[in-house]
């Protein structure tokens, strides 16, 4: 009979050590699968706040030292920048940078607009400011999908697309205003812009909605006195469209003041930083570049003390599991000296001995491995539920991936405890446990 | 052939519980070793069957020191255990106990130390005391061991068992041409053996 053989017949027949033998490793394995889930949740997590929030760079204009006499009328003296302007050909060198992800400019309130052929929603007092009522206010921006509104949360498209870059006379408008006026995506609706008219030129102008969004619903406190106080009455128009309204204010071409720069792994912002810094479209320009990654290191503290905490967890679980283990085993291990004594009597090896003292405890353990990996499914998610307060979004998952490390671990474990426990009888001669056991 | 030569037992390095004592033991006979309590018999038997190791001298089986053979392999290879109280696996049923020291069918060699199937399906320890005694009989049988050594293997038995379990090891002697050693306080026991020692004082005389 090997030993094999002899530490099954043991933990069939000793039913009630098996049995706590069998719960303690199936805590032991749960807390290790569990502890790994997190740790690895948490690593997903921390790489997916990289790629969502990423990191910015933000350029824009050097104003100090840079604004230069214009005039003097009456006791005014103007002054005005005299400095470099971010252009198209510097967004365009910038965009091709490795590294960089997405780029947007966002002026809020840079534009304001009557309805001509629809109607903001009305606030306390009608000023009548304009000729077709008053004028609600629009945020110009390059992408506005990267509108801080947007990034937020705050803010979500509903119908239509958001506006990029390269469009023009396009503009996006909220539900609440779209449902009042019966307006959808595609439709046209015409503007009056009154500085257009105080300079004589056309002012109406005609603009597309391409994209309805929603989130400014129950936002209105009754007790706004303005159209523009209204969050619903805002939207937010194409760049370029100003710059087609205005173009003979801009003779220079397209000219920004600020521009954020996206980049994919804030991890590495300082290398795109260096990137961009040195692009000879920036060289000698009266233009500054700066890092933000403030949003990133707000997540990311809270993400890595979870991670960090995990590690320590499994550290402790691994070390209470063969305390654990240790105490039992050597408790059982001393009450079976006699057996151990009748081993050594009929020629078994210490080896084989030890051999059947382990075998017992894995036997036990892999039924408990395969129980707790089972029963994941059922208590990995109250796991998540716990978590859910500290760290929400957290994907915790028992992956195939885990079973190996946590076998290993669990192997070592035993083996370690059965040498510890047993270490205190095997180092006798059989003939001292045989006149101890009497 | 079993033997020893010149061998000494001390506890404490000081007073020696077996003194220069050399004996030869052979196949097909039943030796008896006599004596008081604490005389030393069981030691003796200790060092025949490599439990311990005798403090000076050497102990040979077939002319080679069990020593050098390595202790474990002479208990497994050379010697097999009868124990007064009985020393069985109480996990294991007699089968189970008895296939410990062999890779044959146990159930023959238990049917001839007198066990029923049903009792030999038996935890242990549902078995009285003589029962026991014979499954322990019928593990040192179902070895390979050429020597059997018995400490005070009628001890906890009434007299018409320890007279059947006697004729057991006398048979196994002489029928099966193995050495027995037993180690008892018994007169009536050492009666039946073909070899009688005494110990007294650490010194062993027939």
């Amino acid at each position: 009979m090997n030993f094999m053989q002899r530490a099954f017949l043991y933990c069939l027949r000793h039913k009630g050590k098996t049995l706590i033998l069998f719960l303690v490793m199936t805590v032991i394995s749960a807390f290790l699968l569990a502890g790994l889930a997190i740790r690895d949740a948490s690593a997903d997590a921390a790489s997916d706040v990289q790629t969502a929030i990423g990191g910015r760079l933000l350029l824009e204009i050097e104003t100090e030292g840079n604004y230069k006499f214009k005039g003097q009328d009456g006791g005014t003296t103007t002054y005005v920048y005299g400095g470099d302007y971010i252009t198209s050909p510097i967004i365009d060198a910038v965009s091709k940078v490795d590294g960089v992800v997405g780029y947007n400019v966002e002026d809020a309130a840079a534009a304001y607009y009557a309805g001509v052929n629809f109607k903001y929603l009305p606030s306390g007092w009608n000023f009548g400011f304009t000729k077709y009522g008053d004028h609600s206010t629009f945020t110009a921006c390059l992408s506005s999908e990267r509108c801080s509104a947007f990034e937020s949360g705050r803010y979500s498209l509903v119908e239509g697309r958001h506006l990029k870059p390269e469009d023009s006379y396009a503009i996006l408008i909220s539900k609440e205003l779209a449902d009042y006026n019966n307006l959808s995506v595609g439709d046209t609706v015409t503007i009056y812009d009154q500085f257009l008219d105080s300079e004589g030129w056309n002012p109406l102008i005609d603009m597309e909605i391409v994209g309805i969004f929603n989130g400014t619903e129950g936002t209105a406190t009754g007790g706004e006195m303005l159209v523009d106080q209204l969050q619903a009455n805002c939207g937010f128009v194409a760049y370029n469209t100003l710059f087609e309204m205005y173009k003979l204010y801009y003779e220079n071409g397209v000219e920004y003041q600020s521009l954020t720069i996206y980049i994919n792994d804030p991890t590495k912002i300082q290398n795109v930083y260096d990137k961009v810094k040195e692009l000879p479209e920036l060289k000698g320009k009266t233009l500054k570049l700066s890092m933000d990654t403030e949003e990133y290191q707000t997540v990311e503290t809270p993400l890595e003390t979870l991670g960090s905490l995990v590690n320590t967890m499994l550290v402790i679980i691994v070390i209470v599991g063969f305390l654990i283990l240790v105490l039992l085993l050597m408790i059982w291990i001393r009450g079976r000296k006699k057996e151990i004594g009748i081993y050594l009597a009929v020629g078994r090896s210490k080896v084989s001995i030890a051999g059947q003292l382990f075998a017992e405890t894995g036997i036990t353990s892999v039924a408990a491995f395969a129980v707790s990996v089972l029963g994941s499914k059922a208590w990995i998610g109250k796991v998540g539920e716990l978590l859910e307060g500290s760290a929400a979004g957290l994907k915790i998952e028992i992956s195939a991936a885990y079973l190996p490390p946590v076998f290993l671990i669990g192997i070592g474990l035993i083996a370690a405890a059965t040498l510890a426990a047993s270490w205190t009888v095997f180092r006798l001669k059989p003939r001292d446990i045989f006149s101890k056991m009497s | 052939m079993i033997e020893t030569s010149n061998i000494t037992y001390s506890y404490d390095g000081k007073k020696p519980v077996l003194k220069n004592i050399s004996v030869q033991f052979e196949m097909g006979k039943m030796y008896a070793i006599l004596g008081p309590s604490g005389c030393g018999k069981t030691t003796l038997l200790s060092l025949l069957g490599g439990l311990d190791s005798p403090s000076g001298g050497k102990i040979l089986f077939d002319e080679q020191d069990i020593e050098a053979l390595g202790l474990a392999v002479h208990r497994r290879k050379n010697v097999a255990f009868i124990f007064q109280n009985y020393n069985l696996i109480d996990y294991l049923t007699p089968r189970e106990n008895v296939a410990l020291t062999s890779k044959l069918s146990s159930w023959p060699i238990l049917e001839r130390v007198g066990l029923t199937e049903e009792e030999s399906r038996r935890n242990v320890l549902k078995l009285s005391g003589g029962q026991q005694q014979r499954v322990a009989i019928a593990r040192a049988l179902a070895s390979d061991a050429n020597v059997i050594l018995a400490d005070e293997p009628t001890g906890n038995l009434d007299e018409h068992t320890a007279a059947e379990i006697t004729s057991i090891l006398k048979e196994c002697a002489h029928q099966m041409n193995r050495c027995v050693i037993i180690v008892t306080h018994s007169g009536e026991l050492a009666k039946q053996a073909d070899v009688v020692f005494r110990l007294k004082n650490g010194e062993l005389a027939q």
